[in-house]
């Protein structure tokens, strides 16, 4: 059972003491039921943090916006930085600091097992509610609970529970400096239950699904500006990193590589979605940011998940389980599975 | 023109017009969105995901096609609109406005003939709004209202067992008379209803409004400078949700794509834009006027409550509420607004 006062004291206790310059973590939001980022640097804004199911952000995203804001403005801090983070998080926390994203002393988790109560999927309570829209959303044992205009609405957290929560594993958070929750998981479903109900279509069924997701994608570029692992400063589909002096010609400038256009068509985006699944490859830690945010319903857990499958059967690699482990793919073991390789 | 269709010949309607192509929202994998319509088109949709921009703004347009032979001048083949004339079903009236904000942009000053040459071929077939298309919607707050004709060729109003069709355009009206004997005259008691179910859904109080739509311009000219901006931009995560969903969101890029080699060919083409990307704004030598979130944020509200209101006395926003649906941080343009013009 998490306590939202036990979050909240700490909070303040670590902006208080100056241990910390902000904490990133959650409010209520103006819009009705979902949780919202917010990032605060005043001791007595902890009273404002919530702990609900509709926390489904993964912060550590804010950490790297932070990042880059800073070094924009060519600021350097000297003090670390705090966020909320659950058990998915601070596992996309350890792949940052395995790439040396930022060192282990610039962060501070504040660790929150879930203990497996997860979070909230917005479109299956939609579909249950069926035009009910709730202005709160609340934990209770196995239940979420919700407000409506109707009166309070009561739901087995598993009917309504996002498909990565309920495979989940490992809802506690390994790396933490304080942790809030038991270790505790429960495992409703089977890991990569959800793929692996997709892979039973046939080939040429799952071609057609995939064309008519990348058929509707619009390009918004959710799913890449939400992904806390994809930071880097020029993305493939952008070609902004040309460098243009007095001397560069127009057929320079006409003919810089563009691997993908800007054309929002079937094979454009098809091209945009695998080359960022494959960046993704053993990095991806499921916290399926990109398929919640998703305006268009691309189940884009399915291609993350895939890869995080091949990455655990072929290599045994875990994404996210430990500081200490090498990157995937910038590794290399005697006892590699694989023969071809050694 | 006030007819009267029974609920069960809206299909019938739909065939007896000939020559057009007709789009209704329906859902594929669960997200609504105008497709070519397939019977029974029941027109019992929420917000659609995104809005009818797509029919006369395209988010991929080729311009021309070019082909150059090494040697020779380059060749240039134009690329006509489709002629194709369509009528779209069951337009909320926030997305009809939203329709003559975009016909303004795309005719003032410079005459966009790709835009205008699908415009003319278009109809809008709007549903009135008995109850509110979406949790987050704000239309009587900004100048319109859930009856609202205005961009829309014929308004339709569910009386229960039936339809009550108002034409509101002379292409309204052509489309209305394509129904021949499927429309009869509305009895009193018809019109009533229709009046007071009209009544009823402007009486409707939506859950969110923007305080003094008449005063923003004003107060977001005197706060361009308020820390606010950095304050409210800071959860954003530059993705274009708001803009790509917004029925009057505008902006675009041009690139030619080259699509073959030997010869050297390809097209000239037009792409939407946001200007929520960070690189909207990044100048050649590296430079980026909108460094910032909240700068960026600052544009996209300045634009639709006070830009728009000074080049053309509206504002630009229509209230339809997907920029605050689907943001995926709860970023809300109404509380934006509110919170900027009530600072000092």
């Amino acid at each position: 059972m998490i306590r939202i006062e036990d979050i909240r004291t700490q909070a303040r206790d670590i902006l208080e003491t100056g241990e910390v310059r902000a904490v990133i973590g959650w409010r209520r939001g103006s819009r009705g039921m979902a949780a919202e980022p917010v990032l605060i640097s005043q001791p007595e804004e902890a009273e404002s943090l919530v702990w609900d199911p509709t926390c489904f952000h993964n912060l550590s995203l804010n950490l790297v916006q932070e990042r880059k804001r800073l070094a924009r403005k060519g600021m350097a801090s000297n003090k670390p930085l705090a966020l909320v983070a659950k058990g998915c998080d601070a596992r996309s926390v350890t792949v940052l600091l395995q790439e040396n994203h930022f060192r282990r002393e610039d962060v501070y988790v504040l660790g929150v097992s879930c203990e497996g109560s997860g979070v909230l999927d917005e479109r299956k309570l939609a579909r249950v509610l069926d035009g009910l829209t709730p202005d709160s959303a609340a934990y209770d044992g196995d239940d979420y609970v919700f407000q409506t205009e109707e009166g309070e609405k009561r739901l087995p957290a598993r009917e309504v529970m996002a498909d990565r929560c309920l495979e989940c594993r490992s809802a506690y958070p390994r790396l933490n400096n304080a942790v809030f929750g038991e270790e505790k998981t429960r495992g409703l479903e089977a890991p990569f239950a959800a793929l692996s109900r997709f892979e039973q279509n046939r080939g040429a069924e799952r071609w057609d699904f995939w064309k008519r997701q990348f058929e509707r994608c619009i390009r918004c570029f959710a799913c890449r500006s939400v992904c806390p692992l994809c930071y880097c400063e020029e993305c493939v589909v952008d070609s902004i990193r040309l460098e243009v002096t007095p001397e560069t010609t127009a057929d320079e400038k006409a003919n810089r590589i563009r691997w993908i256009e800007r054309s929002a068509s079937r094979s454009d985006n098809f091209g945009y979605h695998m080359t960022r699944a494959l960046h993704l490859a053993g990095r991806c830690i499921d916290c399926a940011e990109c398929e919640r945010v998703c305006p268009v319903h691309i189940p884009l857990r399915l291609l993350n998940n895939k890869l995080e499958r091949e990455a655990r059967e072929k290599f045994g690699y875990e994404p996210g389980a430990s500081v200490d482990l090498p990157a995937l793919v910038s590794s290399f073991r005697d006892d590699d599975p694989n023969e071809f390789i050694r | 023109m006030e007819l009267i269709l029974e609920k069960g010949r809206l299909d019938d309607w739909i065939a007896a017009l000939e020559g057009w192509q007709a789009f209704a929202p329906s859902q594929e994998d669960e997200v609504w969105g105008y497709r070519p319509t397939a019977s029974p088109v029941r027109l019992d949709h929420p917000n659609t995901v995104q809005p009818p921009k797509n029919f006369a703004f395209p988010q991929r347009e080729v311009f021309f096609r070019f082909e150059q032979v090494k040697g020779e001048p380059p060749r240039l083949t134009p690329v006509e609109p489709d002629a194709a004339r369509n009528v779209v079903f069951g337009v909320r009236p926030c997305d009809g406005r939203g329709v003559v904000r975009m016909d303004t942009v795309f005719s003032d000053h410079v005459e966009d003939s790709f835009y205008l040459g699908r415009r003319k071929n278009l109809a809008y077939v709007g549903l009135a709004c008995l109850k509110p298309a979406s949790r987050h919607c704000f239309c009587k707050s900004v100048g319109g209202s859930p009856v609202s004709t205005e961009g829309l060729d014929v308004l339709m109003t569910d009386l229960g067992d039936c339809w009550l069709l108002a034409s509101a355009t002379p292409v309204g009206e052509t489309l209305m008379q394509a129904a021949g004997a499927l429309l009869t005259e509305p009895s009193a008691e018809q019109r009533m209803e229709l009046a007071r179910r009209h009544e009823e859904a402007l009486a409707r109080p939506q859950k969110s409004a923007v305080a003094d739509v008449g005063n923003a311009a004003t107060r977001l000219k005197d706060n361009f400078d308020s820390p606010l901006w950095e304050e409210l931009g800071k959860a954003c995560i530059a993705c274009g949700i708001c803009t790509y969903l917004c029925p009057t969101c505008h902006c675009f890029d041009l690139n030619d794509e080259v699509s073959g080699g030997k010869p050297l060919r390809g097209g000239r083409v037009r792409t939407w834009d946001s200007c929520q990307f960070p690189d909207f704004t990044m100048h050649s030598s590296g430079h980026n006027p909108r460094d910032s979130l909240g700068s960026r944020l600052r544009q996209r509200v300045s634009h639709k409550f006070r830009y728009f209101v000074e080049n053309f006395g509206t504002p630009q926003c229509t209230g339809c509420g997907r920029c605050v649906s689907q943001c995926p941080v709860g970023i809300d343009i109404v509380n934006v607004v509110n919170r900027v013009c009530a600072s000092v």
